[in-house]
């Protein structure tokens, strides 16, 4: 297990009403995709997907959708919590023309993703997409970055309208891609699977977790046993296409079965 | 000479003593395809309970020097759930299933045994150890001779099953409470569950690290703890046990069966020898075994027993 360490909160962003970004000053060590596990002690620990990280700081951007996160947007620049990680599995470093897709509060993890990319050389196409205008996410992070980014809402309020499988659907028929990254709901992702070809891909999962460390089960999925934790979050085509459980259901904390 | 780790385990023939012990992977049936892959001979489902449980909240894990702490609290699908689990490992697979249950009555340990009894599972595990959830059900069953007996002798007699029970380490005489399980008709043990528990403080934030404050400890620590008590146990039992505890490496199995276990649980090491950790001590038993001429398990020596 990568050691706990509490940290005070170096920065809060206000992203959207029910989005934030928490910066951290601290040489994490992280790559592309990983998450860390973060707690305040008051009851929950959960996973993040890392936003941004370089040599000396770290962010993870949250949604607010339940208790913990609600406590964790009630804290201040100066409050500790603790976190560990860097864990799990990373995205796969292409140097050529690549496609990122990304919805909601998944999108952000594209920000390191983008990031790490240019440095390669790889020619990045992201699309962006959102629910809503208020759902909508980190426009201008991705504007300070040198890629083509094509913004969309389901209802039209910013940038295309359309879901971004839509539009990944066209531009795929367009563009010569060579490889496309997803983050974002499970059954985008799923709709994303039926209009990408032969294109290899990597997709970003969610599921629930408590160690993190591969030994307590709760996020192993069927039929293969993949730990989420450990050989996920970030799926290679080759492992999404055994997955018999997406975009068809997720265990709840008890390991019972939820249908998406 | 041909070498192998094939043995028997209750009469069922398994290919390696290595089992995947009860709360490690075995959530749903692809943790028990994971551990089979790499190498386990046996899987523990969780501790099923009648309904189904969150567990606790998190941090449900901390880890320090010699090893973890934990407190999952027996986050379990429930006995329905969790047998379809095991059903549908089943449908694929010979390989042995131990079904694990959790009660705080008699009369709850029945229903669940009626539910495992209608199953495709091998065997029956009572849990009678779990430190974890001492707010929730107070001191564990094990503790009491009279308990772990009363309980043990009633499932007996409706189990379809062989019966293992789950002993905890944490208490003043384990002999005496194994030979009530064996007076009770236990057909093996399963031994040790956690140890302590013990509790971590975030010195920064002045809190237990652990939600629950304290969990119970597993991982090398508790390995001298597991293989005396163990060796104890053997020395004063006629029934199988399944030894657990600590067990990192093939040296470490190596010495469960010679404090007398007959096959060995491998949980915390999962963590730090990755899931591939059942083939890695599976091959590290086998050099073993071809350094020191051994053509079978049994052909390993037992300490010689501890006199009464």
């Amino acid at each position: 297990m990568e050691k706990r360490i509490t940290l005070k909160i170096a920065k809060i962003v206000d992203e959207t009403r029910d989005i934030k970004t928490f910066t951290f000053n601290h040489s994490l060590g992280a790559k592309p995709g990983q998450f860390i596990m973060l707690t305040d002690f008051e009851g929950g620990e959960k996973p993040f997907s890392i936003s941004d990280c370089s040599k000396n700081e770290f962010s993870i951007t949250v949604k607010r959708i339940g208790d913990f996160t609600t406590r964790l947007f009630q804290k201040c620049v100066g409050d500790y919590v603790s976190i560990r990680g860097a864990y799990g599995s990373s995205f796969f470093v292409s140097n050529k023309k690549v496609l990122l897709v990304g919805g909601g509060y998944a999108v952000p993890t594209f920000n390191f993703l983008a990031k790490v990319l240019l440095e390669t050389g790889a020619d990045i196409t992201l699309i962006n997409g959102a629910c809503t205008r208020a759902e909508h996410v980190f426009d201008n992070s991705f504007k300070n970055l040198n890629i083509n980014v094509i913004n969309t809402t389901d209802d039209g309020t910013l940038g295309e309208a359309g879901t971004a499988v839509e539009i990944a659907q066209k531009i795929i028929a367009q563009g010569k891609f060579d490889f496309v990254y997803a983050s974002g709901p499970e059954l985008m992702m799923k709709a994303l699977q039926n209009v990408i070809g032969d294109l290899e891909y990597e997709f970003l999962f969610e599921r629930y977790m408590k160690c993190a460390v591969g030994i307590c089960g709760s996020c192993t999925m069927d039929p293969s046993g993949i730990r989420l934790c450990v050989e996920g979050p970030v799926l290679s085509k080759r492992k999404v296409e055994k997955l018999t459980e997406f975009g068809k259901y997720h265990r709840d904390a008890s390991g019972k079965r939820i249908k998406f | 000479m041909q070498k192998s780790l094939k043995t028997k385990f209750l009469g069922h023939t398994i290919n390696s003593p290595l089992v995947l012990p009860a709360g490690v992977i075995g959530m749903a049936f692809s943790g028990f395809n994971i551990s089979i892959e790499n190498g386990a001979g046996i899987v523990t489902s969780k501790s099923l309970t009648m309904k189904p449980r969150t567990g606790h909240r998190g941090p449900i894990i901390a880890e320090f020097e010699g090893g973890f702490l934990n407190c999952m609290g027996l986050c379990n699908p429930g006995i329905v759930d969790g047998l379809v689990e095991i059903d549908q490992f089943k449908k694929r697979s010979n390989i042995p299933v131990i079904a694990s249950v959790f009660a705080t009555s008699t009369k709850d340990f029945l229903k669940l045994t009626k539910h495992v009894n209608n199953s495709k599972a091998d065997f029956l595990e009572l849990n009678l150890s779990c430190p974890n959830v001492f707010d929730e059900f107070g001191i564990p069953l094990s503790a009491s001779h009279d308990e772990v007996y009363k309980i043990t002798k009633a499932v007996k007699q409706i189990s379809t099953l062989p019966v293992i029970t789950k002993l905890s380490p944490n208490v003043y005489d384990i002999v005496s409470i194994a030979k009530a399980a064996e007076s009770a008709g236990s057909d093996a043990l399963c031994m040790i569950n956690t140890v302590g528990p013990g509790m971590l403080i975030d010195t920064k934030m002045i809190k237990p690290v652990l939600f629950n404050k304290f969990g119970g400890l597993s991982g090398p620590c508790v390995k001298p703890i597991a293989l005396k008590l163990i060796y104890q146990t053997y020395s004063a039992v006629n029934i199988p046990i399944l030894g657990m505890g600590g067990v990192t490496y093939g040296e470490d199995a190596i010495g469960m069966l010679m404090a007398g276990a007959e096959v060995i649980g491998v949980g915390t090491a999962v963590h730090y020898r990755g899931i591939e950790v059942f083939n890695k001590i599976n091959s590290e038993i086998m050099e073993f075994m071809a350094e020191n001429g051994y053509a079978s398990l049994q052909e390993i020596p037992k300490l010689e027993k501890l006199k009464m």
